[in-house]
């Protein structure tokens, strides 16, 4: 089943937001790329985070701008893989 | 099995007579041939580059990548330092292989990578090749993460043993690579991007040299940070980023280092260059051996 929209976005902002200071008032569409704010530390983080709580496979083809730029993007791409192939167990 | 290095090391007479004063000091001079040089390229171009390449790009790209391919671009235009010293005796790399340094997620430390022939791949095939390994360390999945984990497990005392042999080998002879932990050996120049979110302002930089002799370079890239330049007659405020290279005066001198990091300043600053070909020059002293 796919993941809830709000709750995946909810979850993904709490994990960026928890970053730090710097990242205190990131929104869903805040553009994490022009913004300096999606360092490979970050994108690392947020796949792995992403992979252990939702049980999909994300791979370095995944990693492009469109689907990183914001938070919503992100979840679009996780929403997309769970409708692509079902999610191994966690 | 690989061999990084060309079968015969490049004559001692084409070698400047003061790179051989350093090559040939005795231990007793506490010689020491490092130089670093600092210097700082326009982020403003870097970061603006990058952004429109992240519009619509199939890859994500960083200054990490960018890093790399002015590397190895500059390593290809001077390929006299694409070199190492193995015992008393210096030898060119065959390719142009780039090392760099990341944060492994999975064992929360630092690790190496290595981007072979990077003057021949594109911007986007080295960023996809970084980002795959970037992930496989934080899964803890690779090949090497394994022999890591392996290595990991060896007492002190055995490493401390392990590494006098590998190091004494590595130093004193030519020696293929043969395992995924010292393909490393095949990378002549190792690169770092700390530009990382909220690094502090670098003023002063001197990149560690790895055990194995292989990293002759290293090219550090600083955060950005913002400063009062001069444009023509107006004061101006713009983004810049720290560039250090370190150096080994037994293989380049001052003047052949100052080149080299012009150039890779020059990719940096202009990155739309970065798309293109290795520039042509006609070094004084080939890293390749008479044939």
């Amino acid at each position: 089943m796919k993941p809830d929209r709000q709750q995946l976005q909810a979850d993904l902002l709490q994990f960026v937001q928890s970053r730090g200071p710097r990242y205190a008032a990131v929104t869903p569409d805040t553009d994490l790329l022009d913004s300096g704010l999606l360092d490979s530390l970050l994108l690392t983080d947020l796949i792995l985070h992403l992979e252990g709580l939702y049980g999909i496979e994300l791979d370095s083809g995944h990693v492009s701008p469109a689907n990183f730029r914001t938070v919503s993007a992100i979840v679009d791409l996780v929403r997309e893989q769970f409708a692509a192939a079902p999610p191994r167990p966690a | 099995m690989k061999w990084p290095l060309h079968d015969r090391p490049i004559p001692g007479r084409r070698i400047p007579l003061y790179n051989r004063f350093y090559l040939h000091a005795p231990r007793a001079s506490h010689v020491d041939p490092v130089m670093v040089w600092g210097t700082e390229i326009d982020a403003d171009a870097l970061t603006s580059f990058l952004r429109e390449r992240n519009r619509g790009g199939r890859v994500l790209l960083t200054t990490a990548h960018a890093l790399i391919r002015a590397t190895a671009l500059a390593l290809a235009q001077f390929p006299e330092m694409n070199v190492r010293v193995v015992g008393r005796r210096v030898y060119g790399f065959r390719g142009v292989n780039i090392r760099m340094g990341f944060y492994h997620r999975g064992n929360r430390e630092i690790d190496l990578l290595v981007v072979r022939e990077a003057d021949a791949k594109s911007l986007e095939q080295i960023g996809q090749e970084v980002w795959q390994r970037l992930l496989q360390a934080g899964r803890g999945t690779g090949p090497r993460d394994r022999d890591l984990a392996r290595l990991r497990r060896v007492p002190d005392l055995w490493l401390r043993q392990l590494l006098r042999i590998y190091g004494f080998l590595d130093r004193h002879f030519h020696l293929p690579s043969v395992g995924r932990l010292d393909e490393l050996r095949g990378g002549g120049a190792m690169v770092n991007d700390l530009s990382f979110a909220g690094a502090p302002p670098m003023r002063s930089y001197k990149p560690t040299r790895f055990p194995d002799q292989a990293d002759s370079l290293n090219l550090t890239l600083g955060p950005i940070e913002s400063k009062v330049v001069a444009r023509g007659d107006q004061f101006a405020s713009s983004g810049v980023m720290p560039l250090f290279l370190r150096a080994d005066h037994r293989l380049v001198d001052a003047y052949q280092a100052g080149r080299f990091l012009a150039a890779v300043r020059d990719l940096l600053n202009h990155p739309e260059r970065l798309d293109g070909p290795a520039a042509t020059d006609a070094p004084d002293r080939a890293g390749k051996p008479d044939s």
